[in-house]
């Protein structure tokens, strides 16, 4: 089995299109989240904030190939190109039939199917509608973008697991590549927002209601007044790579992934799962050879719904007990659903290398039924060598990822 | 409208739609060949064409044998004098 690491990371949240910008957010604490103007003239939608990104840089891509990018696109193919230039691919190899990539999102443009529909349904009438639609609408529109925005010819996938997209595909990549399949793959996630991705939270109950006046205070992951969680946007990639070809090419390596598990928790489509969250960080760590004591960092899932924090709480505390400490970063940018957990991870492996802890924000009174682990409420400083990064989604989906420092153990 | 209103009509689609510059926009201009489009932005220079004049053209044979940016123009015009299709 070959060794796989991280050389590259490109990031397009709430807070700016880079990885610098996230990282200076969650240092001074900001809050991405506003009460979105227009919301309020859909009925029936209670929740009406959200964390939206800058949509900018798309002409960085000829027409040709903007044409076809709905607004998650963009933000993949910005995140990829990022994560290419700092992984310094050269074209050769970036045109290799050995590199490819694998980008998830819950489903294709939300604004591209919404605009067709609009178009089409007044007349049922689908003469005006463009050549693009396809493009923009199908759940394979990041990496299909991607792979023509970047001209990748290797291995191309699109995984769709809701809020566990992106992290899938970095464990299908972290796959690829330890078998030898693929010496490099482009791996993350894209989504956007608009009141159509919020309304489908919302109307399974999922989303946060009470702080349309107060947006900042909102998502309050594991939080005594947590209400559900607030929809943001964004994209992530992370360049994998087998860990001889980097070294051959002198790639700089920002760390290694060590271990992956997904798996059905095959009890209930909505209902977070106690034993499949379980059972997924189990796998994880068992696959990266690690031992629970080990792990100096959880990087939690926690969205700030009631039930599905509760029981990542609980998983966390059946393995890890009260030792090691969780975070969650939804307080600061929303979920950004399909595109978090690959968001997520180049923020955690940046805390790996600055050796700290951004803590829980809006996380002040932590709820009864998420007590028993150890939460940072404050930033810590803290070595870290082995992180673990859950993604959990609905249809009973769980995703953990474990990444190491190069040479920790 | 008259046959110069025709063309800066359609001039405009190839700017708004395919970021053309007005200044390659010649009735010679091989639309494929020289202004770059492709079997994909057909498709949308049907519909453009359709919400800029308010026809329907989609299913016009006729469309399949446009080679040339003057061919547009003609096709309109010819359509004009066919139907005497809206001013607005």
């Amino acid at each position: 089995m070959k060794r796989v690491v991280i050389t590259g990371r490109g990031v397009v949240s709430p807070f700016g299109s880079n990885l610098t910008s996230l990282m200076d957010g969650l240092e001074k604490s900001k809050s991405a989240v506003l009460r979105m103007p227009g919301w309020e003239e859909y009925k029936g939608l209670n929740s009406l904030v959200g964390a939206p990104a800058e949509l900018k840089g798309e002409n960085a891509f000829p027409r040709k190939i903007r044409r076809s990018m709905g607004r998650l696109s963009v933000f993949a193919a910005l995140a990829a190109k990022q994560a290419a230039e700092e992984s310094k691919i050269e074209e050769g190899l970036l045109k290799s039939r050995r590199l490819g990539c694998i980008m998830g999102s819950t489903m294709g443009s939300a604004e591209a199917m919404n605009e067709a529909f609009e178009i089409m349904l007044p007349n049922h009438d689908l003469s005006q509608l463009s050549s693009m639609g396809f493009f923009k609408c199908v759940s394979h529109t990041a990496a299909m973008n991607v792979a023509q925005a970047l001209g990748v010819r290797g291995y191309v996938m699109a995984t769709s697991a809701a809020c566990a997209s992106s992290l899938q595909a970095l464990g299908l990549g972290y796959e690829l590549i330890r078998s030898g399949r693929q010496d490099v793959l482009l791996c993350g996630g894209a989504e956007e927002l608009h009141p159509i991705v919020t309304g489908i939270f919302e109307i399974l109950f999922a989303t946060s209601t009470h702080f349309n006046d107060n947006a900042w205070l909102t998502p309050r992951p594991f939080d005594a007044r947590r209400d559900g969680l607030v929809c943001g946007e964004g994209a992530g990639v992370l360049v994998l790579e087998d860990y001889e070809h980097a070294r051959q090419r002198g790639a700089d390596i920002y760390g290694e992934i060590a271990g992956y598990s997904t798996c059905a928790s095959g009890t209930h489509l909505s209902e977070s799962s106690r034993e499949g969250m379980r059972a997924c960080m189990d796998n994880a760590i068992q696959d990266s050879g690690l031992k629970p004591e080990q792990v100096d960092y959880i990087s939690a899932h926690a969205t700030a719904t009631i039930q599905g924090d509760q029981a990542e709480a609980e998983a966390i505390r059946d393995i890890f007990g009260d030792r090691v400490p969780v975070s969650g970063m939804k307080g600061y940018i929303g979920h950004t659903l399909g595109a978090s957990g690959a968001i997520e991870l180049a923020a955690s492996l940046e805390m790996m290398s600055r050796g700290i802890i951004y803590p829980t924000l809006n996380l002040e009174d932590v709820d009864a039924s998420c007590s028993g682990i150890a939460h940072v409420q404050t930033p810590l400083e803290k070595e870290i060598k082995v992180v673990v990064k859950n993604s959990f989604a609905f249809g009973g989906i769980n995703t953990v990822l474990v990444c190491k420092k190069l040479d920790a153990y | 409208m008259d046959e110069v209103e025709i063309k800066k009509r359609v001039d405009e689609v190839f700017v708004e739609a395919f970021e053309i510059e007005p200044a390659r926009l010649t009735s010679e201009m091989r639309i494929f060949e020289d202004l770059g489009i492709d079997s994909l932005d057909i498709v949308d220079l049907v519909v453009a064409l359709q919400k800029k004049f308010k026809i329907q053209i989609r299913d016009d044979e006729r469309v399949r044998k446009i080679r040339t940016l003057g061919d547009i123009y003609n096709f309109i015009l010819t359509l004009k004098n066919e139907t005497h299709f809206s001013e607005a």
